[in-house]
């Protein structure tokens, strides 16, 4: 379990351009510089809106981290349906 | 000259970036009155502008987070969101005040943070759009941890903002205060959406109508069960209330607007 390092990667996508570009240009190669388990590996580079809800992670770190892989409004909700 | 202005508004992005997905009435009143309060900020003249404000991990970040940050910059910029619809612009601080506020605070035992450079987004952006449109007056934002826990208690925000009210109360320059969050709101969880009415109108019936002190009786649980994590920012509301504790309160508008997924509320203070 290391969510804070996981919400840490969402950060910084979110809120360091410079840190995006680097994300953008190759994720796989991005997220090994955070200490995240497999499960976290997976649900951040498959962008699993679901799966980041349930690990933990801050809804205004995930929305605006979907949001720049254009995840819909309804898309958004649609993933989270039943987690209430 | 003391504090000439206090008003409380919520600051739900919806606002501006998608204001016509609101029912046109609810919109329009709520925005109408937005912008009444804005005006009578403006009748009063004010210097300078403290607001009581949140952020959403514009700054801060789990490395560090502060329970109160006082800004003390020569400007501030912002919105940091491109989607908000509100232009980008750069609102002049007032350092002297901020760093008078944050002496002020050390010498009687309030350990704010301080910041000489803070990007400000729509938590406080929004709320200068339409209270500061000209984004002339100088800011001096107080940023309260209203984002993840711990947080500082509801007893603690009315007593920061009491303590700075009588600061500022004795300062040389016309002080107009506002406080911006809430009311009950889910942003970005599963319960995205729900307002809670019922929980609204009794804060803004306490607010406006009862005795403020009784705001220090909501927990950090109850304000989390029944405001959801968005409500939490009512704790700037809170410390506004604790600032302002004897003036009178005029509830302005509340609107639960769903598709700004927020309990919309403005209130405008007056001695």
């Amino acid at each position: 379990m290391s969510l804070y390092q996981l919400q840490k990667l969402l950060y910084h996508v979110n809120r360091d351009l410079s840190q995006r570009e680097r994300y953008r240009q190759d994720p796989a190669a991005f997220v090994k510089n955070y200490d995240l388990s497999d499960d976290e590996t997976k649900a951040a580079l498959a962008v699993d809106v679901r799966a980041l809800y349930a690990l933990g992670v801050h809804s205004l770190l995930l929305r605006p981290f979907t949001l720049l892989h254009k995840v819909s409004n309804e898309d958004y909700a649609k993933a989270l349906k039943g987690l209430e | 000259m003391p504090i000439v202005f206090a008003g409380a508004a919520s600051h739900a992005p919806g606002m501006t970036a998608w204001t016509e997905a609101a029912p046109k009435e609810q919109a329009d009143n709520f925005l109408g009155n937005y912008r009444k309060l804005g005006a009578m900020l403006a009748a009063a003249h004010p210097d300078v502008i403290v607001a009581f404000s949140v952020e959403h991990w514009a700054n801060f970040f789990l490395n560090q987070m502060p329970s109160f940050c006082i800004g003390r910059a020569e400007y501030y910029e912002g919105p940091i969101e491109e989607w908000l619809r509100i232009p980008k612009a750069r609102v002049p601080g007032d350092a002297k005040l901020g760093v008078e506020l944050i002496d002020a605070c050390l010498d009687v035992g309030f350990d704010p943070s301080f910041s000489d450079e803070l990007l400000l987004d729509h938590a406080t952006f929004l709320p200068l759009h339409f209270l500061n449109p000209d984004m002339a007056i100088p800011v001096v934002p107080v940023i309260l941890n209203t984002l993840t826990p711990p947080m500082p208690t509801t007893k603690r925000c009315f007593a920061l903002g009491k303590f700075l009210g009588s600061v500022l109360e004795q300062n040389a320059r016309r002080v107009a205060i506002i406080a911006t969050g809430g009311l009950s709101h889910w942003p970005g969880e599963a319960k995205h959406g729900k307002i809670n009415i019922p929980f609204d109108k009794k804060f803004l019936d306490t607010l406006v109508n009862g005795d403020r002190t009784k705001l220090t009786e909501y927990s950090h649980e109850e304000i989390n069960v029944e405001a959801g994590s968005g409500g939490h920012e009512i704790r700037t509301w809170i410390a506004l209330a604790g600032a302002v504790q004897n003036w009178k309160a005029e509830l302005l508008a509340y609107e639960p607007v769903v598709p700004w997924a927020t309990g919309c509320g403005l209130v405008a203070f007056s001695k």
